[in-house]
């Protein structure tokens, strides 16, 4: 099979810019890739190899002409199939969208493909984005690619995007983040996945699971990788009213390896009490890595993010509630049981609860604001155990009993109530061979921080390197 | 106080259908305890001290 599957998105783009290798043949490569693989991995829904072919000739074209192109002109990717697409079905991941076909973009898809990105298919995912497991009754479970045989979870909601970049199957995703449906797949799957500030990149076109704690990004292999996508689909867009229009900085340019003087706090109490022990002696050696690199790590506890799971219940299924209480009433039948389940809470949370919890939520910022005030970044496990086993619902984490859901959504969700920038990437391996990751959390639009000290740790480490036997 | 309540089927039926949601007594039983948990978790956040605290909706929109 070949390398190019496994080449960065920066590198592709500067072997292309430099007609080391033509975009026809990677994407080529890559839809064989899927070809062989995807089948076992179900990580698409739906595969666009004509247009993919179609759009690699033109960028082709473009570069035997002589046209400048940009760092991205000719790589492929594929975003997760809540991402509107003109002419592509994009489904959500249901059956009641099974065949909706839009007549426009996203804004982020629109600038990706501005920036010469080809879209090589639609991505799996939880229905709807609601659960972190990412199973999908409707086109089947993606299977996590470290074990596709034992048929452990990916993580969702973003399941295909992290099974379709671990196993090379695109180098790119973007996926979308509630309550951790961009770093939990990211962590179960071993790559390097990046939320964003609220109101970062734009969400318009982007189907909705609950409007005020919904996050796009990226989804690639490494910190490099996601700083190159970021940089193309950040900045105001008009049609995402909660956009900001502070300017997009230079993200490449932010990654210099250096980390002396870097205050990092690394996240205790919540975050580590429950967290498998090869989770958390990961996590630990990983801070004392970045110590050595220059960086100043001490502990600290965040004591209001207990009652995030509570209040973040009530708003995500209240504003999911309000999004789909139209085909809840015509269609419930078509929704597959757990999200159907999920969605039947949110008429019983009443307006005052929903206050309440945005009051917790505010709590809960200006607290994380007051940590950050004397460091630079956070750090903590992205999910406290590696990937489950598919169905499994109960597992055993700390002292006791755990709900597998409640655990995988434990450590990311803090930071979709709060909005900071958070990303989750590989720091180690479990004895039976998964993946575990950590989260750096930054200050609000400070990606550039977090993307520094993801890369710097990437420089250090190999972990992002490695890749599944099961692909 | 709610959370003390026991919530019965046919609460659970009036309420959604105040909300225009006709679900049967069997599509509510799977789910009344999970909405009796989330209930009282919420009733335990009337204990924090929120009074003055601004709700937030949407934020750091510089």
């Amino acid at each position: 099979m070949s390398e190019l599957c496994w080449a960065s998105m920066a590198d592709l783009g500067r072997m292309i810019a430099t007609k080391q290798v033509s975009p026809v043949e990677v994407v080529r490569a890559h839809l064989d890739r899927i070809a062989a693989h995807d089948g076992k991995l179900r990580a698409f829904i739906t595969v666009c190899a004509d247009a993919a072919l179609e759009s690699a000739r033109a960028a082709e074209a473009e570069l035997m002409a002589g046209r400048p192109v940009g760092p991205l002109h000719g790589v492929p990717w594929a975003p997760k199939d809540l991402y509107l697409t003109k002419g592509v079905r994009t489904s959500g991941g249901s059956k009641i969208l099974a065949d909706s076909v839009p007549t426009a973009d996203a804004t982020v898809v629109a600038r990706l493909a501005s920036a010469g990105a080809i879209m090589l298919g639609k991505l799996n995912m939880h229905e709807f984005a609601y659960g972190p497991e990412g199973i999908n009754a409707h086109y089947g479970d993606a299977r996590n690619p470290w074990s596709a045989d034992a048929h452990r979870i990916a993580g969702g909601s973003s399941s295909g995007s992290g099974a379709a970049v671990a196993a090379g199957l695109a180098p790119g995703s973007l996926g979308s983040d509630t309550g951790g449906s961009i770093r939990i797949p990211a962590s179960l799957c071993g790559i390097t996945g990046l939320k964003p500030t609220y109101g970062r990149a734009s969400r318009a076109g982007v189907l909705p699971l609950a409007w005020s704690m919904d996050h796009v990004g990226p989804m690639t292999r490494s910190a490099r990788d996601c700083a190159l996508m970021l940089g193309a689909i950040a900045g105001y867009d008009p049609a995402d009213p909660t956009t900001s229009v502070l300017p997009v900085p230079d993200y490449g340019a932010a990654l210099t390896g250096d980390l002396k003087g870097l205050r990092v706090g690394l996240l205790r109490a919540h975050f580590t009490d429950v967290a498998a022990p090869e989770v958390k002696t990961a996590v630990e050696t990983a801070a004392k890595q970045l110590e050595r690199a220059g960086a100043v790590v001490d502990e600290v506890n965040l004591t209001q993010v207990t009652h995030v799971a509570t209040a973040s219940a009530a708003i995500v299924a209240s504003e999911a509630l309000a999004y789909h209480a139209a085909w809840m009433r015509s269609r419930p039948q078509d929704y597959q049981p757990d999200v159907r389940e999920r969605l039947r809470l949110g008429a019983f949370v009443n307006g005052a609860h929903y206050v309440r919890s945005q009051q917790v939520r505010a709590l809960v910022a200006r607290e994380v604001d007051e940590v950050l005030a004397r460091r630079d970044v956070l750090l903590s496990p992205a999910t406290p155990l590696a990937a489950p086993v598919l169905g499994e619902r109960e597992t055993t984490l700390g002292d006791g009993p755990a709900d597998v859901r409640a655990a995988l959504l434990r450590c990311t969700r803090p930071f979709n109530f709060s909005g900071h920038p958070a990303c989750a990437a590989p720091c180690g391996f479990t004895t039976s061979g998964l993946p575990i990751g950590l989260q750096i959390v930054g200050r609000p639009f400070d990606e550039a921080t977090v993307l520094r000290v993801v890369d710097a740790y990437q420089r250090m480490t190999d972990w992002h390197t490695r890749r599944p036997a099961a692909a | 106080m709610l959370a003390r309540m026991e919530i019965s089927v046919e609460m659970l039926k009036r309420t959604a259908a105040l909300g225009g949601f006709d679900w049967s007594d069997a599509e509510l039983e799977p789910i009344r305890p999970a909405v009796e948990r989330l209930l009282e978790a919420l009733e335990r956040l009337e204990a924090l001290p929120l009074g003055d605290v601004e709700p937030t909706t949407q934020y750091r929109v510089i």
